[in-house]
């Protein structure tokens, strides 16, 4: 008898179907499993017989064949166990497979099903491609049941599937959760509120959320780098649901939801450590890459801190998403393209030692030595920072007296406010205008025209550093709601441009 | 102390030895304050004009300042090095070391043809700067700075020390004020030089010529900002806009608007007023 079950395999962020068709026949009994599947299908053959067995129920004695369309695509994977052993299980009693139905989960050789990463993907793409019912492992319902018009069937043992295909025992389906779609804003864990001083580094903070710019702090160590970033998530305000859809996806992949909790509504904030590899910041891996860091932290923020200390071609390979928002990745299995939309925070101390420029310590470096740091950081990757600016060590003593800002609650409206204005005018953030829009949207008047050619020529800017700062400019005049572009906001905007040095 | 090598061996590449004339050596820290640096190119200037042949090491900062003032002003210089005479240091100076050799100054070196930028190559440079001096000007220095070596071979060669004050909250002048109190001369401008030398009459003797000193009144003051910064310590942008209460968006464009027009620099995480240097008002 021949029975047919769908299934997918997923390709990044984008899952393909496969039928998994199971035929028993005459023959001496033996178990062949063709379509081009890598190892981890392979594997399957065993898991899925002694599942079979240890359910109780039989296992065909007689030639079986199992085949996974279309044959000529490679899959990978430990979630096509359940599908297998389902069109088994039904090839052996002889009944067709069910319509409009998918299968995916891992099998444990008792027959109990396991976790399998991706399963949100995978029912969003099958939902689109029109399957109606999805049987998924029970620890991963609540992911799959955040798509609107699945029939969801949480799944803990093989026995139980078939029982309920049979019309035997019925699983009742998971509730399509509409309660963890409901916002939730928790508490901040950073608050700018808590940050003293520092008012330059603060103000560079809200103007590269309001505008979505790149930004760079340069300090001493303790001055208080990592404390500003961490602030960053705070003052971007929660995600909103396509958002939130998208950060849950990468993390679907990832394996990396909370059970439970699919959608979190706070940013993503990552902290890679410099000795990341390429493969961990940018994505990677063998076959089809998986996400790496910098996916993680789309919608969110991604702090480098020691950006010196990063090796030299993993920050080079940040130019592209730094620019398009998206990396694309190529390995042996394919190519797949994931979204990087982040905005990044990246520190640095001004010299190896740390302490040039600081008012109590003295730096030790030769100036040969600060020359080297400073050109490691400077070039292509430093061209796509829009801001810049010093970070000054408070000594402990003065701490307490330096006057509290505000808090990230009061800095957040003026920022959404602003994000609002760019949206309603141009459809995307400013630091996302391409020149042409940018020209359109964001017109200089003759005077601070010239002020930023000016600067341009003395400081031998690129075409690409004179769009940044002009972009900047955009956004502090949306930070105060002015529709024209006043000189004062181009000054401003080239206050934040530490590292441009005399040509 | 290091003893001086034997002067009429050193390896030369210009005119050497120099024209007739005093000659002084004027040195300071390799990271000077825009102050120092200031100084150093403005005493170097004024001097060379008085006809000094000016000397120094041909390293960053202080060193480079005077050999550019020296050259802005017409005059003669020379630049005493660390490393053998074909082998510039820093790279960065190759044209400086070219504009030196064709302004009709020399280049000489007491180490071989080939000889690397080593550590302990730079004491002993700094004792020969001394020996070919009539006087040493110390502008900035730090403790322990290489400046002080070439002050120390002055005194034991007895060659007149001099050092230029500064404020007494820059590190970089802590080395020159402890000079001060051992009893090195006091430098204001060139003429303080020039008096030690006794060579300055001309100069002296000139009453409608206002003493020009060094460091002082350089910077119009166009913007009521500008009284607040210093032209020795930094002050941050976030500084100024709680002391003004101003907004600190609004304090880094008035400061941007002074860097534009050159009469602020940034230093570090924060600002200086600007001096104008020689090659401005020349």
């Amino acid at each position: 008898m021949l029975a047919t079950v769908h299934s997918c395999v997923l390709v990044g962020l984008e899952a393909r179907r496969v039928e998994v068709q199971a035929d028993s026949g005459n023959g001496k009994p033996n178990f062949h499993l063709v379509g081009l599947a890598a190892t981890s299908v392979k594997e399957a053959r065993e898991r899925v017989r002694s599942a079979i067995k240890n359910s109780g129920l039989d296992f065909p004695r007689a030639r079986l064949t199992v085949n996974l369309a279309p044959a000529e695509m490679r899959k990978q994977g430990s979630g096509l166990d359940l599908p297998i052993a389902v069109a088994i299980a039904l090839a052996e009693i002889g009944k067709p497979g069910p319509a409009r139905t998918a299968f995916l989960g891992e099998l444990a050789l008792d027959g109990a099903i396991r976790h399998v990463d991706g399963v949100l993907v995978a029912a969003r793409c099958l939902r689109k491609a029109g399957i109606e019912r999805f049987f998924v492992p029970a620890v991963d319902a609540s992911e799959a049941a955040l798509i609107d018009g699945l029939e969801v069937i949480p799944c803990t043992h093989l026995k139980q599937v078939v029982a309920h295909l049979l019309g035997e025992d019925s699983i009742p389906p998971q509730p399509f959760t509409k309660a963890i779609l409901e916002f939730s804003n928790g508490a901040l864990e950073h608050d700018l509120g808590e940050v003293h001083g520092q008012e330059e580094a603060r103000r560079a903070i809200e103007v590269a959320a309001a505008g979505g710019h790149h930004l760079l702090l340069t300090g001493p160590p303790g001055a208080g780098k990592t404390m500003l970033a961490a602030c960053v998530p705070g003052i971007l305000g929660p995600l909103d649901l396509g958002e939130a859809f998208e950060v849950a996806q990468v993390r679907s992949l990832l394996g990396d939801l909370l059970p439970g909790r699919p959608l979190d509504w706070t940013r993503p904030f990552r902290a890679p450590h410099h000795g990341v590899s390429m493969a961990g910041l940018i994505g990677g891996g063998t076959g089809l890459a998986l996400p790496g860091e910098i996916s993680r932290a789309n919608h969110g923020v991604l702090f480098l801190d020691e950006l010196a200390e990063f090796q030299a071609p993993v920050l080079q390979a940040l130019r592209q998403p730094l620019e398009t928002g998206r990396i694309t990745i190529t390995r042996s299995g394919g190519s797949v393209t994931y979204p990087a939309r982040f905005t990044l925070v990246a520190a640095t101390n001004p010299c190896p030692c740390g302490w040039l420029g600081d008012s109590a310590r003295t730096c030790r470096c030769t100036p040969a030595v600060v020359d080297a740091y400073q050109r490691r950081l400077s070039g292509p990757l430093l061209d796509r920072i829009d801001l810049q600016v010093g970070v000054r060590r408070v000594p402990l003593a003065e701490l307490a007296s330096e006057p509290r800002g505000e808090a990230s609650a009061t800095v957040q409206e003026r920022v959404l406010a602003a994000r609002t204005r760019q949206l309603d005018r141009q459809g995307c953030l400013n630091a996302q205008l391409k020149p042409r829009r940018l020209r359109e949207v964001a017109r200089l008047e003759p005077g601070s025209r010239h002020t930023l050619e000016r600067w341009s020529e003395q400081k031998g800017l690129t075409a690409r550093g004179f769009h940044r700062a002009w972009r900047v400019a955009r956004t502090a005049a949306d930070l105060e709601g002015a529709e024209v572009i006043g000189d004062r906001h181009v000054l401003e905007a080239l206050g934040y441009r530490l590292h441009d040095v005399a040509a | 102390m290091m003893s001086p090598p034997d002067l009429s061996a050193l390896n030369t590449r210009g005119t050497w030895p120099p024209p007739a004339g005093p000659r002084v050596a004027i040195v300071g820290s390799r990271r000077p304050s825009p102050y120092g640096e200031a100084v150093a190119e403005q005493l170097a200037a004024d001097l060379a004009r008085a006809g000094v042949i000016v000397v120094s090491g041909l390293a960053l900062g202080c060193d480079a300042a005077a050999h550019r003032g020296a050259l802005t002003a017409g005059g003669v210089t020379v630049a005493v090095m660390g490393t053998g005479i074909d082998i510039i240091y820093p790279a960065a100076h190759l044209r400086l070391a070219e504009e030196i050799v064709a302004g009709g100054g020399a280049l000489v070196s007491q180490f071989p043809k080939g000889a690397l930028p080593r550590r302990q190559n730079f004491p002993a440079r700094n004792v020969t700067m001394a020996a070919l001096s009539d006087a040493v000007v110390v502008v900035e220095a730090i403790q322990g700075s290489g400046a002080l070596i070439t002050a120390e071979a002055a005194l034991d060669l007895h060659k007149e020390v001099m050092a230029v004050p500064g404020s007494i909250f820059s590190p970089q002048s802590v080395g020159t004020h402890n000079l001060i109190r051992d009893g090195a001369a006091l430098v204001q401008n060139a003429r303080d030089v020039l008096a030690a030398l006794g060579a300055g009459g001309e100069v002296l003797d000139d009453p409608l010529a206002a003493p020009q000193r060094l460091g002082f009144g350089l910077s119009r003051e166009r913007d009521g900002i500008l009284l607040h910064l210093s032209d020795v310590l930094s002050v941050s942008a976030a500084e100024l806009a709680r002391k003004l209460d101003l907004p600190v968006a609004e304090v880094l464009g008035r400061l941007t608007s002074l860097e534009l027009d050159g009469a602020v620099r940034r230093h570090g995480p924060g600002f200086l007023r600007a001096l104008r240097t020689g090659k401005e008002r020349a």
